[in-house]
C-alpha cells in the first residue's frame, strides 16, 4: 500500500475580481510514495512543492483529480493522526511553553491523555529542550523552535512524517539530529516525506525523489538514475532539469 | 462525524484561549475593572425609608425631603404625602446626595444603571474590542498550518476558539456581577436577586456580536476589520432595534408598507440588543426607577415587544453567523 498517493492533481488559485484569473501552481502530478520510503521532493522556488504538501495536509483542496493518504482519500481527516508535520517557518503560540506546545499539539493528534506528559518529556530531552521546557517559547531563537517543531510532528508517534525545510535556522547538532530522526524512521518501515533544498541531505537520505517544476513532474526515481550513476552531480543534474522546466 | 475528536478539540481550544486571555493580561486587566466597581459599590451608603406597601390601584405619593422643603414639610404631610428623607453617598461619604426613592429603590437603581448600562453597553463594546484579535492572529497561516494538519475538523477548531472566548467573557461578567452584588449587599443591606439575570444578558448580547466578530476574522483575517466592523455592526442593530421599538410605540403617518417591512425583516433577522436589555429591565423593575427607555414602554404598552421571540432570534442568528464561518474556514485554501 501507498503512505501517499497523488492521482491526476491539479491545483488553480483564482484571483482577480470575481475570481476570474487564475494561476496554476500544479498541473496533473501523479505521484505515489510507497510505505517505508523516505522521499525527497525537489523544485526550483514557486515549482507546486508547497502547494502538493498542503494538498496532502488538507490545507488546500485539489482543483482535479485526488490525493489519498494510506489508501483513504484525504478528505478523512482521520488519517491525519498518522501523520507527523514539520514546517519550516511554524509561528507556535508564544505565551505556551515548550512542555504545553507539545502538550496542545499532541493532545489534538489524539494522543491519550495519560501519555502527554511522558512523551512530551521524552521528546523535549531528544531534542535537547528539557532544561527550557517551562520557558515561554518567545525567548526561543529561531533553532529553538525549529527542534520544537520537529518534537511537535512526533508527539503522535506518527507513520508518515513529513518534513518542509526542516532544517532552516538549524545548528549542526540539530541537523544530526534530524538525520537520526529520519533513519530512524527508515529502519521502523515508517515513511518520511523530504521537501528541502538542500541537496547533500535529499542525497545522503532519500531513497527516490521527485523533482517538481513549474507545477509538473519532471522526474521520478532513484538519485543514481538523476545523475546517471555519478556521472554529474545531484546539483548539476538538478540545475539541468530546472532550465529544462523553464523553457 | 468522530464525536470524541470534536469534543477533544474543543476542550483543547477552550483551554487555549484561557491561557492566551492571561498571557495577553486581557484577564488581570478586566478583572481590575471589576475589582474597582466593585470598591466602588463597597463605598456606597444609602438611607431611606423602606419602600411603602403598594397596589395596583395605589399612586405613589411621596416627596424627597428637599422637594418637602420647598412646599412646607408638615404641609405636605397634612396632605397625606410621604416625605422621603433618603440619601445616598459614595466614596465612603466623600459625595452625598439626596434621593427621592426608597432605599431597596436606590440600590436596584445603581444596579440597574451598573449592570443594564454601563456594563451591557460600555462593557460589552469593550469585550467585542478587546477579544477581536484573539481570531484573527489564531488565524494567520503562519500560526494556524500546523493545527489544521491535526485530524480535528476544521469547524471544531473555530467552535472551540468562540466558546474559549465566550467562556472567558461568562467568567469575567459572573466574577464581576457577583463582586459588585456582595460589595453592594454588605454596604447596603440590600440584596437583588433579580441582578444575577445581569450574567446571561452580558453574555447572550457578547456571544451574538462575537459571532460576527468570528466570521469577519475568518472572512478578513484582520484584526481592524474584525474589531471595527462588529463595532459598526452593533451600531446598525441597536439603531434598527431603537427605531422598530420607537415605531412599534408610537405610529408613524406615512410610512410605505415596503419600508415598514423592509423595517420589520431587519429587526427580525439582526440581533436585538435593546429588546435583551429590556428582559433584565423588567426584571429589575426598572420602569418604577425611570431607568427604561420611554420607547421600550410604548411598544410593550401596544403589545409589540416580544422577549422570548428576541431571544430566539438572537439565538439563531449567532448560530447562522457561526456556521457561516465554519462553512468558510472549512473551506479556505491554507
Amino acid at each position: 500500500m501507498n503512505a501517499i498517493a497523488f492521482e491526476h492533481v491539479k491545483k488553480t488559485y483564482r484571483g482577480g475580481l470575481l475570481n476570474r484569473h487564475g494561476i496554476t501552481a500544479v498541473s496533473d502530478v501523479s505521484l505515489d510514495i510507497p510505505i517505508g520510503s523516505v522521499f525527497g521532493l525537489l523544485g526550483p522556488n514557486r515549482a507546486g512543492k508547497t502547494t502538493l504538501v498542503k494538498m496532502l495536509l488538507s490545507l488546500s483542496q485539489p482543483t482535479a483529480g485526488g490525493v489519498r493518504r494510506f489508501g483513504e482519500p484525504a478528505s478523512q481527516r482521520h488519517t491525519l493522526g498518522r501523520v507527523g508535520y514539520m514546517h519550516e517557518n511554524h509561528a507556535f503560540p508564544r505565551y505556551l511553553s515548550a512542555s504545553e506546545v507539545l502538550r496542545f499539539y499532541g493532545g489534538l493528534s489524539g494522543v491519550p491523555g495519560e501519555n502527554l506528559d511522558r512523551r512530551a518529556e521524552n521528546l523535549l530531552e531528544r531534542v535537547g529542550l528539557a532544561d527550557r521546557k517551562n520557558e515561554p517559547i518567545s525567548r526561543f531563537s529561531k533553532g529553538m523552535v525549529q527542534r520544537l517543531g520537529l518534537a511537535q510532528a512526533l508527539m503522535n508517534e506518527p507513520d508518515l512524517l513529513i518534513l518542509d525545510e526542516p532544517t532552516e535556522g538549524l545548528d549542526l547538532l540539530g541537523r544530526q539530529l534530524l538525520r537520526d530522526v529520519v533513519r530512524e524512521f527508515k529502519q521502523s518501515g515508517r515513511t518520511v516525506l523530504l521537501v528541502s533544498h538542500v541537496l547533500t541531505e535529499v542525497d545522503e537520505l532519500c531513497d527516490e525523489l521527485a523533482v517538481i517544476v513549474a507545477g509538473e513532474l519532471a522526474f521520478r526515481g532513484k538519485p543514481a538514475e538523476l545523475t546517471h550513476n555519478g556521472q554529474l552531480t545531484l546539483e548539476a543534474a538538478l540545475k539541468d532539469l530546472y532550465l529544462k522546466g523553464a523553457k | 462525524m468522530n464525536i470524541p475528536t470534536i469534543l477533544l478539540t474543543v476542550r483543547w481550544m477552550v483551554r487555549d484561549t484561557f491561557r492566551q486571555s492571561v498571557s495577553t493580561k486581557l484577564f488581570w486587566v478586566t478583572l481590575g475593572i471589576t475589582l474597582l466597581c466593585a470598591a466602588f459599590c463597597a463605598s456606597v451608603r444609602v438611607t431611606g425609608d423602606p419602600a411603602p406597601a403598594q397596589h395596583d390601584w395605589e399612586i405613589p405619593s411621596m416627596l424627597p425631603k428637599n422637594e418637602a422643603e420647598k412646599i412646607g414639610i408638615e404641609k405636605v404631610r397634612e396632605e397625606g404625602v410621604r416625605v422621603v428623607t433618603g440619601e445616598i453617598s459614595f466614596g465612603f461619604g466623600a459625595m452625598t446626595m439626596p434621593s427621592a426613592r426608597p432605599r431597596e429603590d436606590t440600590v436596584r437603581f445603581l444596579q440597574v444603571w451598573l449592570a443594564g448600562w454601563i456594563a451591557d453597553t460600555a462593557g460589552v463594546l469593550l469585550a467585542l474590542l478587546w477579544t477581536a484579535g484573539f481570531l484573527p492572529t489564531f488565524l494567520e497561516p503562519q500560526s494556524v498550518t500546523v493545527l489544521l494538519a491535526k485530524p480535528s475538523p476544521r469547524w471544531s477548531i473555530l467552535l472551540g476558539k468562540y466558546l474559549g472566548v465566550v467562556g472567558f467573557v461568562t467568567l469575567q461578567a459572573t466574577l464581576f456581577v457577583a463582586a459588585t452584588w456582595v460589595a453592594l449587599g454588605f454596604a447596603t443591606g440590600v440584596w437583588t436577586s433579580a441582578y444575577w439575570l445581569a450574567v446571561p444578558l452580558l453574555v447572550g448580547n457578547f456571544a451574538v456580536f462575537y459571532s460576527v466578530s468570528a466570521f469577519l476574522a475568518v472572512w478578513t483575517r484582520s484584526t481592524v476589520a474584525s474589531a471595527f466592523g462588529t463595532l459598526i455592526f452593533w451600531l446598525l442593530c441597536w439603531t434598527m432595534n431603537y427605531t422598530h421599538l420607537r415605531m412599534s410605540g408610537v405610529p408613524v403617518e406615512g410610512i410605505s408598507a415596503s419600508s415598514s417591512f423592509l423595517l420589520d425583516l431587519g429587526y427580525w433577522i439582526m440581533p436585538k440588543p435593546l429588546d435583551l436589555s429590556g428582559i433584565f429591565f423588567d426584571a429589575m423593575q426598572a420602569e418604577a426607577l425611570s431607568t427604561k427607555p420611554a420607547e421600550l414602554i410604548e411598544a410593550q404598552k401596544a403589545g409589540n415587544f416580544h422577549p422570548e421571540w428576541a431571544v430566539v432570534s438572537c439565538g439563531a442568528f449567532a448560530v447562522g453567523t457561526l456556521a457561516l464561518a465554519s462553512y468558510e474556514f472549512g473551506t479556505l485554501d491554507y
